[in-house]
C-alpha cells in the first residue's frame, strides 16, 4: 500500500516542479521587477506567520466574519433547504429565485450592503451570508430529494411517523449532499470575506492585502495571498475529516 | 480451431510477487470448428476471464492460447463478442450499432449498410432500423449486438451470458432464434452460461469449470440430436444430463467456505 | 491533506435545469405559471416595499427597470458591455481549450489524473478571487489580468467534470469497441467522446456561470472599465437604482449564455435519458 502511495506522489512533485521552473523561466524573462521568485514567497510567508503580528490581528478580524457569516448560513440555509424540500408548494415557489441566485453575482450588490449596514462587522457578516447562503440551501434540498421515495415508503408501512422518518431517513439520507452544500458554502462564505474588504471595508486580511499592494512588496502580496489560500485548504480539508466521520457512507454529488 | 494449454491467469499480481487472485489455473480445452460449446460452472468461476482471454481482451500469465495454431494476442476479425449488458452505443440507431465493426474496419458506407440491413432483417429487427437503443426492449437490443457480431463474418462467436440480463419469456425466444440462425451457418461457438437448460439445450458439449481457482472439471458430451427440436427438454436424454451439471455444481457449491 | 480524486466531486446541473420538471404537459404548464407568479409576487413586493419605506439601498423595482432601460438606450452599458464581454469570451474560451484538453486526460490516463488531481481539487475549491491581488501584481491594470482571472474562475470546474465524464464511460462499450478491433484514437473519437458529451456540457455550463462571476467579480476588484467599475462608481453615488440595474445585466448575460449552452446541449444528446 505504501508503495501505490509513493508512486503517486512521483507524478505529482514532477508537476509542481515543471511549474515552479516555468514560474522562474517567466520571472527571468520578465519586466516586472518586482514579481518574487519561489524563494522570496517562502521567506515573505515566513515573516509573515512568525514576524508580523499585523497578520494575526488581520486574521482574527477578517474570521470574525467569517465564523458568523457562515454559522448564520449554515442555521439558515439547511433547515430552509430541508423545509423547502418537504414542503411541494414552497419549494415550487422558491424554485425560481434559487435558479436565478445561483447565476447572479453577489458582487456588484456589495456597495449597496454597505450603504444599508455601514462599515462595520454587521455588513460583512452579510455578505458572507448572501455568498454561502444559496448553496448550502440547494444542496440541502437536493439531498432530500435525492432519497429514494420507495425507503419513505417503506418507513411508513411500519408506522413511522413523521419525525421517525425525519430522523431516521431524511436527514442520514441527506447528509451526504448537505455536507456538499457546507463545503462549498465555506468557500463561497471565504469569498466573500475576501471579496468585501478588498472592495471597500479596508479591514483585515483584504486591508493587508491592498497595503502591501500599494506599496509594492509584490513577495508579501504573495505571501498573504498563499496564506489565506492554506487557510481555506485547511478548513476545507477540516470539513471533508468532519465528514468523514460523520457519514462516511455515500459519495459526493454536489451544485455549484 | 481454438486451442487452450495451461493457461494460468492471475489477476493483481504486481512485481513483488504476492498479493494476486488466481482466477484460472491449468485450464486445457479444444473446441473444433463448427462446434457449439457451451461453459457453466459456479459464479467466481473465471469463465468470463477465459472468454475474454480467448477474445484477446486481457493477457495471461502462462500457457498458450491459439487459434488454428496462431496464438491470441489481441481481438481479431476471425473472432467476434455478444456482451452481457448489450454494449450498443446509446448514442447512434441500430442501423449504426450493427455497422459499428464495419466502419471499425473501414468498409465503405453502402457495403456496410447492405449488410446491416440485411443481417437486421435476420435477427427480425427489419423496420426498426432508424430506433435509438433506449426505444428498444431487452430482447431486442441484444438482436441489435448479435446482429453486429454477425456483421463482420466471424469464424467464431464468442458469448459472454448474453441472456443473462433477459427475462425468462425473452430468453427462450431467443435461445430458439440462435439455434435457427446457427443451423444456417454453423459458426464455432464458445457460449457462458449460468443457466443448466440453456447449456444443454445449445451445446454440442458442456464446459464444467469448478470454483476459483477455475480449471476444467469435466467435458460433457450431449450426443442430443440437431436440429434440436422444441420440446427436447422433456426427453429423458436432456434431463439426465442437466441432472447431472447440478448434482456436479450444487457439490462445488457447498464445498465453498 | 488527504488527496482525494476529482472524481468524488462529481458537479450535476440538476438544479437550474430541472425547475419544476414533471410529466405530463398541463402539469408542467402549470409549474411554469407558479415559477412566474412566484417572480411576479417577488417584484410586486420589491415595489411596494421600496415605495413604502423609502429606503437609499432600496429603490422600488420600477425605478430598477428604468434605470436598466436608459442604459441600454445610452449606450453606456453597450460599450462597457463590449469590453467585458471580449474579455468574458477569451477568458472562457481559454479555459474551454485547457479544461476540456486536461480533464480528458486526466479522465483516460490514470497517471495523468494521479499528477494532477491534488492541484486540481486545491484550485477548485479554494476561493479563485484570491488570485485576483496575484493576477494585478503580474499583469497590472490590463485585459490580460481580467482573462486571467476569469480563467482561473472556470477552468477547474471544467476540468473536473470532462475528467468524471470520460472516466465514467461505461467500461463495457470501451471493451466492445477494443474487440472489433479500434485502435486507440478510434476509442477516443467513437466512444469518449460521444459517450462524455452530457457531463462534459453539464462542466462546460457551470463553467461558463463562473466564468461571468469572474469577469464581474474581477472587474470590481481591479478597477477596469467594465461592468463591474461601472458598479463601482454607482455605489461609490450612493445610486442603488443603478447598481441593480447593472446586476440584472449580468445576470441575464449569465441566463442566455446558459440558456444558449443548454439549447446546444439538447441538439447534440438526445439520445441521453
Amino acid at each position: 500500500m505504501k508503495k501505490h502511495a509513493l508512486r503517486d506522489w512521483g507524478p505529482r512533485l514532477a508537476v509542481l516542479a515543471v511549474a515552479v521552473a516555468l514560474w522562474e523561466y517567466f520571472l527571468s524573462r520578465s519586466q516586472n521587477f518586482l514579481l518574487p521568485t519561489f524563494s522570496h514567497i517562502a521567506t515573505g510567508l515566513f515573516h509573515l506567520i512568525f514576524f508580523e503580528p499585523r497578520f494575526w490581528e488581520a486574521l482574527y478580524i477578517s474570521n470574525q466574519a467569517l465564523i458568523f457569516g457562515y454559522a448564520t448560513a449554515v442555521m439558515i440555509g439547511v433547515p430552509l433547504g430541508l423545509i423547502a424540500a418537504r414542503l411541494p408548494w414552497m419549494d415550487r415557489f422558491l424554485n425560481p429565485y434559487f435558479a436565478v441566485l445561483l447565476v447572479m453575482p453577489v458582487a456588484p450588490l456589495i456597495p449597496i450592503v454597505i450603504i444599508a449596514l455601514g462599515l462595520g462587522l454587521a455588513a460583512r457578516v452579510f455578505i458572507v451570508v448572501s455568498f454561502a447562503l444559496v448553496f448550502i440551501t440547494i444542496n440541502t434540498r437536493a439531498g432530500v430529494r435525492s432519497i429514494e421515495p420507495t425507503l419513505i415508503e417503506m418507513a411508513k408501512s411500519f408506522g413511522a411517523k413523521e419525525t421517525q422518518i425525519w430522523r431516521r431517513i431524511i436527514v442520514p439520507g441527506a447528509l451526504p449532499a448537505i455536507f456538499a452544500g457546507l463545503r462549498i458554502g465555506l468557500g463561497r462564505a471565504i469569498t466573500g470575506m475576501v471579496m468585501v474588504e478588498l472592495l471597500l471595508v479596508a479591514s483585515g486580511l483584504g486591508r493587508l492585502l491592498l497595503e502591501f499592494s500599494g506599496r509594492m512588496q509584490s513577495d508579501m502580496v504573495f505571501a498573504t495571498v498563499l496564506a489565506v489560500i492554506i487557510e481555506a485548504l485547511a478548513l476545507l480539508s477540516a470539513m471533508q475529516f468532519l465528514e468523514r466521520k460523520i457519514a462516511p457512507w455515500a459519495p459526493n454529488i454536489s451544485i455549484g | 480451431m481454438i486451442r487452450v494449454k495451461n493457461l494460468t491467469k492471475e489477476f493483481g499480481s504486481m512485481d513483488n510477487g504476492g498479493g494476486g487472485v488466481l482466477a484460472l489455473s491449468s485450464i486445457d480445452f479444444e473446441v473444433r470448428d463448427n462446434e457449439f460449446v457451451t461453459v457453466i460452472g459456479p459464479s467466481g468461476c473465471g469463465k468470463t476471464t477465459l472468454l475474454r482471454i480467448i477474445a484477446g481482451l486481457i493477457s495471461y500469465q502462462h500457457g498458450e492460447v491459439s487459434i488454428d495454431s496462431h496464438p491470441v494476442v489481441g481481438p481479431g476479425p476471425e473472432r467476434a463478442v455478444v456482451f452481457q449488458n448489450f454494449a450498443l452505443l446509446p448514442w447512434t440507431d441500430v442501423l449504426g450499432n450493427v455497422t459499428f465493426g464495419l466502419d471499425v474496419r473501414g468498409a465503405t458506407k453502402n457495403d456496410s449498410q447492405a449488410k446491416a440491413k440485411e443481417l437486421i432483417k435476420l435477427v427480425g429487427l427489419e423496420g426498426f432500423e432508424r430506433r435509438l437503443p433506449k426505444e428498444l426492449s431487452g430482447g431486442m437490443q441484444q438482436r441489435v449486438g448479435l446482429a453486429r457480431a454477425l456483421a463482420v463474418n466471424p469464424r467464431i462467436l464468442l458469448m459472454d451470458e448474453p441472456f443473462g440480463a433477459l427475462d425468462e419469456q425473452t430468453r427462450r425466444l431467443l435461445q430458439e432464434q440462435l439455434l435457427q440462425l446457427w443451423e444456417r451457418e454453423r459458426k464455432t461457438v464458445v457460449f457462458i452460461t449460468h443457466s443448466m437448460e440453456e447449456a444443454v439445450m445449445l451445446g454440442d458439449r458442456v464446459m464444467l469449470m469448478t470454483p476459483r481457482p477455475g480449471k476444467v472439471k469435466e467435458m460433457i458430451a450431449i450426443p442430443l440430436k440437431r436440429p434440436r427440436p422444441p420440446d427436447i427438454e422433456k426427453s429423458a436424454a436432456f434431463i439426465e444430463i442437466k441432472e447431472y451439471l447440478w448434482e456436479n455444481l450444487r457439490a462445488m457449491q457447498t464445498d465453498q467456505p | 491533506m488527504k488527496s482525494v480524486t476529482a472524481s468524488e466531486t462529481v458537479v450535476k446541473t440538476t438544479a437550474a435545469r430541472n425547475i419544476g420538471s414533471s410529466p405530463g404537459l398541463q402539469r408542467s404548464v402549470r409549474n411554469y405559471a407558479l415559477e412566474v407568479f412566484a417572480l411576479l409576487a417577488g417584484a410586486v413586493i420589491w415595489e411596494s416595499l421600496g415605495w413604502s419605506l423609502g429606503l437609499q439601498w432600496l429603490p422600488p423595482f420600477s425605478q430598477v427597470l428604468v434605470a436598466l432601460v436608459q442604459f441600454l438606450a445610452s449606450g453606456l452599458i453597450l460599450s462597457n458591455l463590449q469590453s467585458s464581454l471580449l474579455s468574458l469570451i477569451v477568458g472562457f474560451a481559454l479555459s474551454l481549450v485547457f479544461g476540456l484538453f486536461l480533464g480528458a486526460l486526466m479522465g483516460r490516463y490514470r497517471v495523468v489524473e494521479k499528477a494532477f488531481d491534488v492541484y486540481v481539487h486545491a484550485l477548485f475549491v479554494c476561493p479563485s478571487i484570491l488570485f485576483a491581488p496575484i493576477f494585478f501584481a503580474i499583469f497590472g491594470l490590463s485585459d490580460a489580468s481580467r482573462i486571467a482571472i476569469i480563467f482561473v474562475y472556470s477552468t477547474f470546474v471544467i476540468v473536473i467534470n470532462t475528467a468524471t465524464a470520460i472516466r465514467t464511460v461505461e467500461p463495457s462499450l470501451v471493451e466492445m469497441a477494443y474487440s472489433f478491433g479500434c485502435r486507440e484514437h478510434q476509442i477516443f473519437t467513437r466512444i469518449l467522446l460521444p459517450a462524455s458529451l452530457p457531463l462534459v456540457f453539464a462542466g462546460i455550463r457551470l463553467g461558463m456561470g463562473r466564468a461571468v462571476k469572474g469577469m464581474i467579480n474581477g472587474e470590481m476588484l481591479i478597477a477596469f472599465v467594465g461592468l463591474g467599475a461601472l458598479a463601482q462608481k454607482y455605489g461609490a453615488q450612493f445610486d442603488a437604482a443603478k447598481v441593480f440595474a447593472i446586476a440584472m445585466v449580468v445576470l441575464i448575460i449569465g441566463l442566455v449564455s446558459n440558456a444558449f449552452v443548454q439549447a446546444l446541449e439538447s441538439r447534440l444528446t438526445r439520445w441521453a435519458d
